[in-house]
């Protein structure tokens, strides 16, 4: 047995340093993983946890009902302000939807091997994400019983919808990320699912692991094919990272709004989709660090690593919204300038100041290696960026509407009890979601991670210890 | 595959250096001696002699500071596999701490109220005017001055900074040197966004004096990874063909060093003009299309599609493959063509101007095409001169000159830079 390196934080450039720690068999590994789903009882936390997401869901259910039941007037969407809580909630849910394909496309594509250890939960984060997105468009519509003529589905009528609308490319667009994320992140499963399979005690366990296995024997030639159909799946989905916020982006930018048409949004969305998305995936790999100790998987390099994608995506934002406030002031346009000057000064600058110092400054504080790699500071940092870039959207969405061209129809946004309800209750959806998942599949990648142990790389090269992986970059 | 030995390798630039300042020196002056001659005999004049010679100088800057960036990139993910090939984005970076010195012409335009509208408010309509008053304190030729002299600054510093420490290693082997680059490339990062940002927007957005995008530094970041990482793989092509590294460049760094071209060349440049160009086509505000509307008339039309075509479709098509990637000759190829249309790029950015009157004494954008076509074709279309590319060669030969010589005494590999082994093994799986 080998010495186990116990701290895999240093930043030493002759050697690359483990990410996978107290671990020097791939058995070991298998144990770990499965054992948090093939455990007969979850701890206590995740019943508690359940519980509060299930009641919140509920909410969001019965929310939805009432809404549908009386009319999207149960909403504060009120003239000028259109596109209140449900689109704020809609963006917010999709950039979170981002670090999941970024983690488990780019970063691959990247050769960024400590993707391994959070690839697979923060993709199911951006399924349930993306489902929570979906449902805010869907209940806008007023009369949802012909929410299907958003496709373009063939008909008698010759009703067609919009195609010049970005609304409309908007369901493409997410339409496709959540079927190629769906595809990924199921794939990626397929080898870890038939471990679960192999190791079921009961009939049932077996049957179900095995049917979604899909007859997966871990031959080399299945290995070959699955190697070469992950690559593909990472190629395709990778401009799909960038595709489906600029989209988004679109919504806005393509219109005449003043704060909406700048040209700068789409890569702008994309970082701070990318950037709420790895603050969302720190929210919830923190705890599940903890509970199910997992910390010689997501280990502190891992989180050190995140932390610093949070503050490149931050100062990204930054740099699009200082882009922003110089280009409207260098423009000469009164009605770009108004437009930020009124964020900054007028009635919501309270939102905006929320935005700014939780997404431009407050991450700023990860240039400290000691904040990097303290737990709870990156936890709070995470939560506060969820706020910060749920208060952006509000900003962007809400400010330009209040205020437009016409002083005479100036108006504040006051949100009802049922916004803030389906809001708190979309949480209650995601978080319902994610301990199905935490409950019932590997949440770590088991069959990837291994890949990036010592032990699966027996010949290493000139300069590496034999067995010393090129991992941890 | 057994890595190479770099020391059985030819690793110095040597007898070439003095050919190369030969040839490429004093040819470059002798072409800009020229320019400066076609500017004052020819037809065309000093302003489009100017607004040459700025093409010129992006060209060969954004060279330098798409090099830059690899070098900030590589040490900010603490890449491996890019160890071998560094040095030679090190050297393009290297030619920022003396780029000021061609710049001198611009700046002298400046202050003589030439190449820019607002550098001489006479020539600016009396609608622009008002706008004037108000962009003023950001235009005013002192303090354009000074940003230019802070953003030569920061690039000196920064490519000494990484050029020297990279260098010294090579005696010492110091993995701290490496520790230390490491650590200054993410400040370096946010350095570099800034400067290079406003530069694009002081030196070519300014030129339609009331256009604004707020993409447009990414835009210009864009196209110079395009420029260097072309430029890097031809100057790998070029030395391996005469002889040195020839080892230690395998299949696989061509490999990468296309994946990058195919990446941030060829695609992330198409997003963000498409990006942009849509934008600003669909909200049709008319301060904003006026910068399009002269790029869709006559020659610069053409221009326009071929853009579209040179500089996506067709080297989309192409580098997306593995094979072309991975076959030396024909990434080479690919690479010159990037290069070429890089070049084109920067041209389209700077060269088309619309003249105000018309935009004022129209009201449709047909009738604008008609008028266009009646009244302005022959001053305002796309018309290449002789001086268009005896300033390209110039400059870059000049360029070129100045990088070999500060190779001169330098290994074209960082020679004991800790992941160096790495980096000599690499392969793609």
């Amino acid at each position: 047995m080998t010495t186990l390196v116990i701290d895999n934080t240093f930043d030493d450039p002759t050697r690359r340093a483990p990410l996978v720690l107290g671990h020097d068999r791939f058995g070991t590994v298998t144990e770990k993983i499965c054992s948090i789903s093939e455990a007969r009882r979850p701890p206590r936390a995740w019943y508690i946890a359940f519980a509060i997401s299930l009641a919140f869901a509920s909410i969001l259910g019965v929310m939805i009902l009432y809404l549908f039941a009386t009319g999207v007037g149960v909403w504060g969407n009120q003239n000028p302000v259109m596109w209140g809580f449900p689109i704020v909630n809609f963006v917010f849910w999709i950039g979170i939807g981002h670090a999941g394909t970024l983690i488990s496309a780019i970063l691959f594509l990247f050769r960024q091997k400590w993707r391994t250890a959070i690839n697979r939960f923060a993709e199911a984060m951006t399924i349930f994400a993306v489902i929570c997105a979906g449902t805010f468009p869907g209940i806008h519509l007023g009369r949802v019983w012909v929410s299907y003529w958003i496709f373009p589905i063939p008909n008698q009528m010759e009703m067609w919808p919009q195609f010049r609308s970005p609304l409309l490319w908007d369901v493409f667009a997410v339409g496709t990320y959540f079927t190629v994320s769906l595809l990924f992140w199921y794939v990626g499963m397929l080898p870890d699912l038939a471990t679960l399979r192999d190791r079921a005690r009961t009939k049932v366990r077996a049957m179900a692991y095995g049917i979604f296995a899909l007859g997966w024997r871990g031959s080399v030639r299945h290995w070959h094919r699955y190697e070469r159909a992950y690559l593909i799946l990472a190629a395709l989905a990778t401009p799909l990272v960038l595709s489906v916020h600029s989209v988004v982006s679109f919504d806005f930018a393509v219109a005449q709004v003043p704060g909406w048409h700048t040209t700068i949004f789409p890569p702008y969305f994309v970082a701070g989709a990318i950037f709420s998305g790895f603050a969302m995936v720190m929210t919830l790999a923190i705890p599940a660090r903890q509970l199910w100790g997992l910390r010689d998987f997501i280990t502190m390099r891992h989180l050190e690593n995140m932390n610093k994608i949070i503050l490149v995506t931050g100062s990204m934002v930054g740099y699009a919204y200082l882009m922003e406030f110089f280009t409207a002031w260098y423009s000469g346009s009164i009605y770009e300038w108004f437009a930020f000057a009124n964020r900054a000064f007028g009635p919501y600058a309270w939102a905006y100041w929320i935005m700014v110092s939780c997404n431009v400054v407050i991450p700023q504080i990860f240039w400290f290696q000691w904040a990097r790699r303290k737990i709870a500071v990156m936890f709070i940092v995470s939560l506060l960026v969820n706020l910060g870039m749920w208060f952006e959207r509000f900003v962007i969405i809400v400010t330009s509407l209040a205020q437009d061209y016409l002083p005479s129809s100036w108006g504040y946004f006051t949100p009802t009890w049922v916004d803030l309800l389906t809001l708190a209750g979309s949480f209650g959806l995601f978080m319902t979601l994610f301990l199905l998942f935490c409950r019932y599949l590997p949440i770590i990648a088991m069959a990837e991670v291994k890949h990036v142990m010592p032990q699966a790389n027996p010949h290493g090269h000139a300069g590496q210890e034999p067995g010393e992986s090129e991992a941890g970059r | 595959m057994i890595p190479a030995d770099i020391t059985n390798e030819n690793r110095y630039l040597g007898e070439l250096v003095p050919k190369i300042c030969r040839y490429a020196g004093l040819g470059g002056l002798a072409l800009l001696v020229a320019s400066v001659v076609l500017g004052w005999a020819g037809e065309a004049g000093w302003e489009r002699l100017l607004r040459s010679y700025l093409v010129a100088f992006f060209f060969v800057l954004s060279l330098s500071l798409g090099g830059l960036f690899f070098v900030l990139l590589q040490h900010l993910t603490r890449a491996g596999w890019s160890v071998v090939v560094r040095r030679i984005a090190e050297g393009l970076a290297d030619n920022l701490k003396w780029l000021w010195i061609p710049f001198i012409p611009i700046l002298v335009a400046v202050w003589t109220g030439h190449l820019y509208d607002w550098a001489d408010p006479s020539r600016l309509s009396d609608a622009e005017r008002a706008l004037f008053q108000h962009k003023e304190p950001f235009l005013t030729p002192w303090f354009w001055t000074i940003r230019a002299a802070v953003y030569f600054g920061v690039w000196a510093w920064l490519a000494r900074f990484f050029v020297n420490r990279s260098v010294q290693q090579d005696a010492t082997g110091d993995p701290q040197a490496t520790a230390r680059m490491q650590s200054v490339a993410a400040p370096g990062m946010i350095l570099y966004a800034f400067t290079q940002t406003f530069a694009a927007v002081d030196w070519i957005m300014t030129l339609e004096f009331a256009w604004y995008s707020t993409m447009f530094g990414v835009y210009f970041f864009a196209a110079s990874t395009c420029g260097a990482f072309a430029a890097m793989i031809i100057i790998f092509y070029l030395l391996q063909r005469s002889g040195r590294l020839t080892n230690v460049i395998t299949t696989e760094h061509y490999h990468d060093l296309g994946k990058l071209l195919f990446a941030f060349g060829v695609v992330f440049w198409a997003y963000i003009a498409y990006s942009q160009y849509m934008l600003i086509w669909y909200a049709n505000i008319q301060e904003e299309t006026i910068w399009f509307v002269i790029r869709q008339l006559g020659g610069w039309k053409t221009m326009s599609i071929f853009l579209i075509l040179g500089h996506f479709a067709g080297p989309f098509l192409i580098l997306i493959s593995r094979y072309p990637k991975r076959w030396k000759g024909v990434l080479a190829i690919g690479a010159a063509w990037m290069l070429g249309v890089h070049f084109i790029d920067l041209y389209w950015l700077v060269m088309p101007a619309i003249p105000a009157e018309l935009i004022q004494s129209v009201t449709t954008y047909s009738q604008l095409v008609t008028e266009f076509e009646a009244s302005y074709l022959p001053e305002y279309d796309l018309h290449w001169r002789v001086l268009d590319l005896t300033c390209l060669l110039g400059v870059l030969g000049v360029f070129v000159a100045m990088a070999a010589w500060s190779m001169r005494n330098r290994s074209l590999v960082p020679e004991r830079d800790p992941r160096l082994d790495e980096s000599l093994a690499f392969e793609n799986y």
